[in-house]
C-alpha cells in the first residue's frame, strides 16, 4: 500500500470512529423505524472501521486512536437535529472515502467508491426523513 | 474536530511532483512542436499534406452525453407530470452541472453536445411507469460511472466518484 493511500486510509478511520460516536446520540432521539434505520448505518460504519484496522495493521502502518468523544457540529436535542446530524455524518464520511479515491487503485479504490456511494444514498435517506428538501447534492462528498 | 471535510493540499502537490515529466523533456517537446509549427507553412499544400485526423473522442464523452440525456429526460418527465417537477427539476440541474465539469475537463463545448441529448422515449403519461423509467435510467448512468470511475485517471476519478453517488442518490429520490 503507497503511503499516501494508508495516510488517506488513517483519516478515513478517524472519520469512522467519530460516525459511529455520533450515532449514539443521534440514535435515541429518533422514532423506531429511523433508528433501525441509524443502527443498521452505524453496522456499516462499525464494518469499514474493523476492515480499515485490520488493513491498515496488515501494512505496518500507524492506526490512529479512537478518542472518548467528539465535539458534535450542534447540539443534538430533539428529532430534527438529530436527523440533521446524521446527514452530515453522512456526507462527511464520504468526503473522506472520496479523498481516498485518487491515491487509491483497483480493490482499494473500489471500496472507496463503493462506501462514498453507500454513504451518499444514506445522507439521501436521512434527508428525505428530516424532509429537507432537495434530496440530494450535485456533487455527494465534494468539499463545499 | 474530527467531522469536518478533508482538504489534502499536501497531498495534491505531492502527486504532481511525481507524476510531471521532468522539466527539460517539457521544455524540449514545446521545441519540437514550435519548430514544426515553423516548418508546416513553408511546405504548403502539396505532397506532405494529410486529412487532418480528428482527436479521438474523450473517454468520458459518453459519460457527458448521459448526463445530458438524463437531465433531458428528467425534464421532459417534468413537463407530462408538473406535480413532479419539484422532486424532479432539482435532479435535471445536477445532471446539467455534472455535464458542464465534464466538458470543462474534457475541453468539449456542451453545446456541440447537446443535439443527442433528446431522451430517446418520451415519458409515459402513467406517473409510476414513468418514474419506473427515470429510476432505470439513472440505474444504468449509475453503473456507468461506477466503470468510469474505476478505470479513471488519477486526476479524474474524485469527480467521477462524485457523479457515481450522485446518480445513485438520483435513484433514491426518484423512489
Amino acid at each position: 500500500m503507497s503511503s499516501d493511500l494508508s495516510e488517506a486510509l488513517a483519516e478515513v478511520l478517524t472519520a469512522e470512529y467519530a460516525a459511529i460516536w455520533a450515532y449514539g446520540p443521534i440514535g435515541v432521539r429518533l422514532d423506531d423505524a429511523e433508528r433501525k434505520a441509524a443502527v443498521a448505518a452505524e453496522a456499516a460504519h462499525r464494518a469499514r472501521r474493523d476492515a480499515l484496522v485490520v488493513q491498515l495493521s496488515g501494512d505496518n502502518g500507524s492506526i490512529p486512536p479512537d478518542r472518548a468523544g467528539y465535539a458534535l457540529p450542534f447540539p443534538v436535542t430533539d428529532r430534527a437535529s438529530a436527523l440533521r446530524l446524521a446527514v452530515q455524518v453522512e456526507e462527511r464520511t464520504a468526503a473522506f472515502w472520496r479523498a481516498a479515491l485518487p491515491v487509491s487503485t483497483g480493490a482499494d479504490r473500489d471500496r472507496a467508491l463503493a462506501a462514498l456511494v453507500e454513504y451518499a444514498v444514506r445522507a439521501t435517506r436521512w434527508r428525505r426523513s428530516a424532509g429537507i428538501t432537495p434530496l440530494t447534492v450535485p456533487f455527494p462528498g465534494r468539499p463545499a | 474536530m474530527v467531522l469536518t471535510c478533508p482538504v489534502a493540499m499536501g497531498r495534491t502537490t505531492r502527486r504532481d511532483e511525481t507524476s510531471s515529466l521532468p522539466r527539460r523533456t517539457v521544455l524540449r517537446a514545446g521545441a519540437l512542436l514550435a519548430a514544426g509549427g515553423a516548418v508546416a507553412p513553408l511546405t504548403g499544400c502539396g505532397l506532405f499534406d494529410r486529412d487532418e485526423q480528428p482527436p479521438p473522442p474523450d473517454p468520458l464523452a459518453p459519460l457527458l452525453d448521459e448526463s445530458l440525456r438524463l437531465a433531458a429526460g428528467l425534464r421532459a418527465a417534468a413537463v407530462i407530470h408538473p406535480d413532479l417537477a419539484t422532486r424532479l427539476v432539482p435532479l435535471a440541474e445536477s445532471h446539467e452541472t455534472h455535464a458542464a465539469e465534464l466538458a470543462r475537463l474534457t475541453g468539449v463545448a456542451t453545446a456541440s453536445a447537446t443535439p443527442t441529448a433528446a431522451p430517446t422515449d418520451p415519458p409515459s403519461a402513467d406517473r409510476s411507469t414513468a418514474l419506473a423509467a427515470l429510476r432505470q435510467s439513472e440505474r444504468a448512468g449509475r453503473e456507468a460511472a461506477i466503470a468510469a470511475c474505476a478505470a479513471a485517471p488519477t486526476e479524474r476519478v474524485a469527480l467521477l466518484g462524485s457523479i457515481a453517488a450522485a446518480r445513485a442518490t438520483h435513484l433514491e429520490a426518484l423512489r
